[in-house]
């Protein structure tokens, strides 16, 4: 293993251990419904599964429609405020 | 390290974007995915009225405000926001009419002092069982106290009927045939009545009030030689007075110089030179 995926596995490790990756997804869905991210991507949806019959939608199917989409729309405010309490964690923690 | 915040960004956000994807494929699956959605002609039923003197669903609010009403029992319009209560008390139902009318009674019955009213306050006491029981408690202390010193005045002898008279009121009650046992100056009763009864209980010339102003009323009744005579050995002057004469000069003489009777004795005494006739 590189030392960089050695790197991000540790950090990825204590990010877990001290709840701190839980805490950074709660913020995130937080974050989302608050701008309405999450109610823009649910209209793509209703209007995905129109598309094909919404009997025999797969989950599979949506994943691929919708992620894409997903990672385009979240709000450049939101990207920022997470990104800044990541550093922050590895700015504490990352000193082994 | 960029790089590696970066990575940890994009997984976080992929995993909402699963989250969501779940949520939705479940909806779809259970069959509510699409249930907020509804037809435009029915959302029209329930849009929002905007209009003056009207609410936001289209009804008529004060409609029934000015609307006057005609009262079945006292035949009077009344407003339709006062109807409710105005019935309460029209009819004499209702917590607060029962209320109304107890006070009013135990008001009354302080003036009136009359015993017969006794049954008419338990019944209608007993409407509120906790507010009237100590009302009740009340009041049959206060009747008995009248009940049990109410005198019948024919079990009575002369003699005590006249010491009876000159301290209390006497004045007898026309539902119970008994004598008033308050004071001289009790105000339920007037002079007047206080005179007329020593005259029927005791004869026309046994007059001994204090207050006593008047004319004897002599006449029609009739009197017993003892009263009489004792009547006549009580005064100075002792002229005949016969019931049937109607000396009020003599009468009111008398009646000034016996202005304080007030004594309780037991035995006659004849001179009354000294004032007060004692007995």
């Amino acid at each position: 293993m590189s030392k960089e995926s050695q790197l991000r596995a540790l950090v990825n490790q204590k990010l877990i251990e001290m709840g701190e990756r839980e805490r950074l997804k709660e913020l995130l869905r937080a974050r989302l419904i608050e701008c309405g991210w999450k109610d823009q991507l649910k209209a793509h949806c209703k209007d995905v599964i129109r598309e094909k019959d919404s009997e025999h939608v797969t989950v599979e199917d949506l994943v691929a429609e919708i992620t894409p989409k997903g990672r385009a729309l979240v709000p450049d405010s939101v990207k920022k405020e997470l990104l800044q309490r990541i550093r922050a964690f590895l700015a504490q923690h990352a000193t082994l | 390290m960029e790089s590696i915040a970066h990575e940890i960004y994009s997984d976080l956000v992929e995993d909402a974007c699963l989250g969501l994807c779940f949520e939705v494929h479940r909806a779809v699956k259970q069959g509510y995915f699409f249930l907020d959605e509804t037809d435009i002609e029915s959302m029209k039923d329930f849009e929002i009225v905007d209009q003056p003197g009207v609410d936001i669903f289209g009804e008529v609010y004060n409609q029934w405000k000015n609307k006057e009403c005609v009262c079945p029992n006292c035949s009077r319009s009344i407003a339709a926001s006062r109807f409710a209560p105005h019935l309460e008390k029209c009819l004499g139902m209702g917590r607060n009419s029962s209320r109304i009318a107890n006070r009013r009674i135990a008001s009354s019955n302080n003036v009136n002092k009359s015993e017969s009213d006794q049954e008419d306050n338990d019944d209608l006491n007993d409407n509120d069982w906790s507010y009237g029981s100590e009302k009740r408690a009340k009041k049959r202390k206060s009747d008995k106290y009248n009940y049990n010193s109410g005198i019948y005045y024919e079990t009575l002898g002369p003699e005590e009927l006249r010491s009876l008279l000159t301290t209390h009121c006497g004045v007898i009650s026309e539902h119970t045939k008994r004598m008033c046992t308050r004071s001289l100056r009790c105000p339920q009763h007037t002079d007047e009545q206080r005179r007329t009864v020593r005259v029927f209980l005791l004869g026309p010339s046994a007059l001994t009030l204090p207050e006593g102003d008047a004319v004897v009323e002599n006449g029609s009744y009739e009197t017993s030689d003892g009263p009489v005579l004792v009547s006549r050995l009580q005064w100075d002057g002792s002229s005949d007075i016969s019931p049937s004469d109607s000396g009020s000069s003599k009468a009111s003489t008398n009646n000034s110089e016996t202005k304080k009777p007030k004594k309780k004795k037991s035995s006659l005494t004849v001179s009354s030179v000294t004032g007060g006739v004692g007995y």
